[in-house]
C-alpha cells in the first residue's frame, strides 16, 4: 500500500490513512499525553508519508516499522520543542499501559518476546531507561534526574545497556 | 573506553541516535556521517526495528474525524483535479531535491551544429543520491540521450524512464533503461512535443519494465525538464 501512495495514489493514501493513523495515534498520544498535539504531529507524519512514500522501497524498513519510527520522531520532537513543559509520566502510563487491545496482543510476535526477554536481562532500572527513553522521550538529562546520577554515568550507563541489549539479541 | 567498546561505538551510537538521546551538535555529525555510510544506516534501521517493538503493546485510538479532512484539505485541496496525482508529489520535495542536485552536464562534443545542440535538460535524482541519470533532449533530432551516472538497478529488476507532461493525467513510458550506462532513445514526435515543463521519472519495475503499461514500483528518482 505505502508503494502505491509513493506513486501518488490518493485512494491508497486514503486507505492506508484508515487502516494504520489509530496505531499512529495511540504511538503520538502515548509520547506525548496531549490529544490536540497528537493530532497535530498525525497530521504532519501523514504529510511526511504522503511525500517521502516513493522513497520507501529503498530505505529496507518493514512497512509498520517505518510508519511507526516517524510517528514516534515526530512525536519526541514536539515533545523537545515543548522544553521546560511537564509531562506527567504517571498520567502517560495510565492512558497507554492498561489496555493491550487483542490484535496488539495477537500480533505479539516472538520477536517482541525476545526483545523483552533481552530488556530484562538488564539490570531493572536499565532497562526502564531505556524504555523510558524510547516510549517516552526521556532526555539524558530527565534520566539522570530520575535515578539521580551524573549526566556522564547516565550515558555510560545507556551505552553500556545498548550493547548488551545488542549482543543479547543476536545471539 | 575499552577496545571492546571501541569496536561496537557506532552501534551504541546508532541507538542514542534512534532514542533521541544524541545533542544537537552529535546529532547533526552523526546524520552526516549516515549520509555517507551505508552500514550506519543500517545500524539505525536495526534498532528501529528492535525498538518498534516496543510499541506493539500501544493500544490503538481512533483520531478525531477533523484530523483527515484537515489532512486532505491540507495536501490536496489547492490541486486541480485535472491534474494527475503523479504531480501532486512531483510538486513537493522530489522536483526541489532533483533541483538541488541540479548539476548538468555537457553534451558530448561529438554532437555539434545548431540542430544537434540539446533542447531540453534533465537532471534526474533519487532524493539520496542513490540514482542520478541526466538526460538530454534534441528536438532537431527527437532523440532522447541518456547518462546514468549514479545507481544501479537491482537484480531482477528494471528501471523504467517515463515522462509526465505538463498538466497529463498520466506518465507514459519512455523505455527501460539499458544495462549501458549511456543510452539513445527516439522518441515519436507526439511525444516530442511534450518536454516543455515535462518531469521525467524513474520507477523500479520487474526484469523487464512495468507488465501493464503504468508504473507498478515505487518511484525511486525524478526530475524537471528543463530549457538547455
Amino acid at each position: 500500500m505505502i508503494l502505491q501512495v509513493g506513486l501518488g495514489d490518493r485512494a491508497a493514501f486514503s486507505a492506508l490513512y484508515d487502516a494504520t493513523s489509530a496505531k499512529l495515534f495511540g504511538v503520538c498520544l502515548r509520547v506525548l499525553n496531549n490529544r490536540a498535539e497528537a493530532e497535530d504531529v498525525l497530521q504532519n507524519v501523514f504529510v511526511k508519508i504522503w511525500q517521502k512514500a516513493n522513497l520507501y522501497s529503498a530505505n529496507g524498513y518493514s512497512p509498520m516499522t517505518w510508519l511507526i519510527t516517524l510517528a514516534r520522531n515526530a512525536a519526541i520532537d514536539k515533545l523537545r520543542a515543548r522544553r521546560g513543559g511537564t509531562v506527567d509520566i504517571d498520567d502517560v502510563h495510565d492512558l497507554s499501559d492498561d489496555a493491550p487491545t487483542p490484535e496488539a496482543e495477537a500480533i505479539a510476535s516472538s520477536e517482541r518476546a525476545r526483545l523483552n526477554g533481552c530488556l530484562d536481562e538488564l539490570e531493572a532500572d536499565k532497562s526502564e531507561a531505556v524504555r523510558r527513553a524510547y516510549l517516552d522521550g526521556d532526555s539524558y538529562q530527565d534520566l539522570a534526574a530520575r535515578y539521580d546520577v551524573p549526566l556522564n554515568t547516565m550515558r555510560t550507563w545507556l551505552r553500556r545497556s545498548l550493547l548488551k541489549l545488542r549482543e543479547c539479541l543476536s545471539r | 573506553m575499552s577496545p571492546e567498546e571501541d569496536h561496537s561505538d557506532d552501534a551504541a551510537l546508532a541507538g542514542e541516535y534512534v532514542l533521541h538521546l544524541l545533542d544537537d551538535a552529535e546529532r547533526v555529525a552523526f546524520e552526516r556521517r549516515m549520509a555517507d555510510e551505508p552500514a550506519l544506516r543500517d545500524l539505525v534501521r536495526e534498532w528501529d526495528e528492535k525498538f518498534s517493538l516496543m510499541m506493539q503493546d500501544i493500544a490503538p485510538i481512533t483520531p478525531s474525524a477533523a484530523v483527515k479532512t484537515r489532512l486532505e484539505d491540507r495536501l490536496f485541496a489547492d490541486t486541480p483535479r485535472s491534474r494527475s496525482p503523479w504531480w501532486n508529489w512531483l510538486t513537493g520535495g522530489v522536483v526541489a531535491a532533483g533541483l538541488a542536485v541540479g548539476a548538468v552536464l555537457l553534451m558530448p562534443n561529438l554532437i555539434s551544429g545548431p540542430d544537434m545542440a540539446p533542447t531540453f535538460t534533465a537532471n534526474i535524482a533519487a532524493e539520496d543520491g542513490s540514482l542520478i541519470v541526466t538526460a538530454h533532449f534534441t528536438s532537431g533530432t527527437n532523440r532522447l540521450h541518456l547518462s546514468r551516472q549514479i545507481g544501479d538497478a537491482l537484480p531482477g529488476h528494471s528501471f523504467e524512464l517515463w515522462l509526465i507532461a505538463d498538466g497529463a493525467e498520466a506518465p507514459v513510458s519512455l523505455g527501460v533503461l539499458p544495462e549501458d550506462r549511456e543510452a539513445l532513445i527516439d522518441l515519436p514526435s507526439e511525444l516530442a512535443t511534450q518536454m516543455t515543463n515535462a518531469v521525467l521519472a524513474i520507477t523500479d519495475e520487474p526484469a523487464g519494465g512495468s507488465p501493464s503499461g503504468a508504473p507498478t514500483g515505487p518511484v525511486v528518482a525524478a526530475g524537471p525538464v528543463t530549457g538547455a
